[in-house]
């Protein structure tokens, strides 16, 4: 087997379906929709937020829950991949009598070696996210969702990609799951308010696993780069393009026209800072205001005589 | 009440634990460093594995079996210093050539139609090792000055069983044709020579000298 898989060899059974994140975001039944969907017809400021009480609330919630199902198997296979990418620093390379371990001599990740813990800290999270991908099948299922009824992209994966552990560590525990905290406290609340104790007692016990691997994410990116400000920086800098990556339209921030909210208390317990927090809901409100002179434009172009009521 | 002050036998008539043990602390180490370097080697495969097996069920397995041995590594590798290994990754090394020989063999397949290779090397034979080894260790060490490594060892077992369970009928309802059960075979004729030469996990002597 050999070591770093790219993001299109991922492998797939029949039913799943690989499309870009753009297209992902337009798909009409998605509770992400970054069109004019978000904007009443004159521009102005509407709620959007993933509730009960939106039309397409219906479809929206199991496009999301399956959004979440696939995203928990590039997650699951993300943690796995860096088990298997990596050696182990310390550990011998070699037998007593010289043969090269498995693995170690075609590794083109060249010294970049991962402490033990770390790995088993990945290890941990590959069963943590297995039993996510149980839980959001058994939940879509009890949504009235089929496997592969949504299309998938592999964005979280590629992420999860990188020849140096430590940007995985930023773009994955950090970002991405940065994020699930978020989708997982929104569905929560989705699950309270449609009177869903079912959905709701689930998005907590994944949410709990979600705050852990952050804390990880960000103990371990601290740890390995505490003698390498210029790692460190690389890493939170990837960190930063995967957080605007996912706030593509607006899709998390404060703002009720976000579909989904930031999660604040959540996010605290994972280890973020105020300021932390307050920048990722920058980056989705400017995401925000992009994707309304986006509409305004696309109206504008349709009928110049609109343009000058927004 | 008794009298709490009448002497009373220092073991019990049902505690029949003995001090002998095959093993001293040396070789007892040298074992446990062997366990480590398997149990790590295993994990390792097993999480590469989950991106490479397109069926979703054995995919969640893979992924949940993949963090029980790596806390199996991770017990063996808290047991090293307490067995005089103050670095315990000197000791975390194949038991010899063959061994590293057989986890190649093992990790080769890569390709999303050969599960079956995957799973038979894995649940037909490197668990299968895995089970014997740790069962002559509890069944020969000294249940007394051992005590540690007889704990982890009873921490263990149940997880090798129950996994060695799951991935066997995960096989039996993935072979489906003569021809798929005779990859099975030959895959696992391959391992098994490999580990024949290795001697077992812990090398020569794994499961004693007969």
């Amino acid at each position: 087997m050999r070591k770093f898989l790219p993001a299109d060899q991922l492998a797939r059974d029949e039913r799943f379906n690989t499309i870009t994140m753009q297209d992902r975001f337009n798909d009409p039944r998605s509770a992400l929709g970054t069109g004019d969907a978000a904007t009443t017809t004159a521009g102005a400021r509407q709620k959007f937020r993933l509730t009960p009480e939106r039309r397409d609330a219906s479809d929206g919630a199991r496009g999301l829950m399956h959004g979440i199902m696939v995203g928990e198997i590039q997650a699951l296979e993300g943690a796995g991949r860096t088990c298997w990418d990596f050696d182990t620093a310390g550990v011998a390379k070699t037998s007593s009598t010289g043969a090269h371990s498995a693995g170690a001599a075609q590794n083109p990740s060249g010294d970049m070696d991962v402490p033990f813990a770390l790995k088993l800290d990945m290890a941990r999270q590959c069963w943590d996210e297995a039993r996510h991908v149980e839980i959001s099948i058994k939940l879509s299922d009890w949504m009235g969702t089929e496997i592969g009824q949504f299309a998938e992209n592999t964005v979280l994966f590629a992420a999860a990609c990188s020849s140096d552990p430590v940007l995985r560590l930023a773009g994955v525990n950090c970002a991405l799951e940065g994020l699930a905290i978020d989708v997982f406290t929104t569905m929560k609340e989705f699950g309270d308010l449609a009177g869903d104790p079912f959905l709701e007692f689930c998005e907590d016990w994944m949410l709990a696993d979600e705050v852990t691997h952050v804390k990880m994410g960000s103990d371990w990116l601290r740890k390995v780069t505490e003698n390498d400000p210029e790692r460190r920086k690389k890493a939170l800098d990837f960190q930063a393009v995967v957080d605007k990556l996912f706030s593509y339209g607006g899709t998390r921030s404060d703002s009720d026209e976000s579909p989904i909210g930031l999660a604040r208390r959540f996010r605290a317990l994972a280890g973020f800072t105020d300021d932390e927090v307050e920048a990722i809901n920058d980056v989705s409100v400017q995401a925000l205001e992009e994707r309304r002179a986006r509409g305004a434009a696309a109206r504008a172009s349709a009928d110049p005589a609109s343009a000058t009521s927004t | 009440m008794a009298d709490p002050y009448r002497a009373r036998a220092p073991f019990a008539p049902w505690d029949r634990r003995t001090l002998p043990g095959l093993f001293d602390v040396e070789d007892t180490a040298r074992r446990v460093g062997n366990y480590k370097w398997a149990e790590m080697k295993l994990f390792e495969a097993l999480g590469g594995w989950v991106a490479t097996v397109p069926e979703l069920d054995v995919k969640m397995r893979l992924g949940t079996h993949c963090y029980k041995h790596a806390w199996h590594a991770e017990l063996w590798h808290k047991r090293l210093p307490e067995l005089r290994e103050m670095n315990p990754d000197r000791l975390a090394v194949p038991a010899n050539d063959a061994m590293v020989r057989f986890v190649e063999a093992l990790t080769e397949p890569e390709a999303p139609d050969q599960t079956i290779e995957k799973l038979t090397g894995v649940y037909r034979v490197f668990i299968p090792r895995f089970i014997a080894a740790y069962t002559y260790h509890l069944n020969g060490t000294s249940e007394i000055t051992d005590a540690p490594t007889i704990r982890s060892l009873k921490l263990i077992l149940p997880d090798e069983f129950d996994d060695w369970r799951d991935g066997e009928m995960m096989l039996q309802s993935l072979i489906e044709t003569p021809e798929e059960a005779a990859r099975a075979s030959a895959h696992q004729l391959r391992l098994e020579s490999i580990m024949i030469e290795a001697g077992g996990i812990a090398g020569p002597g794994t499961l004693g000298s007969q």
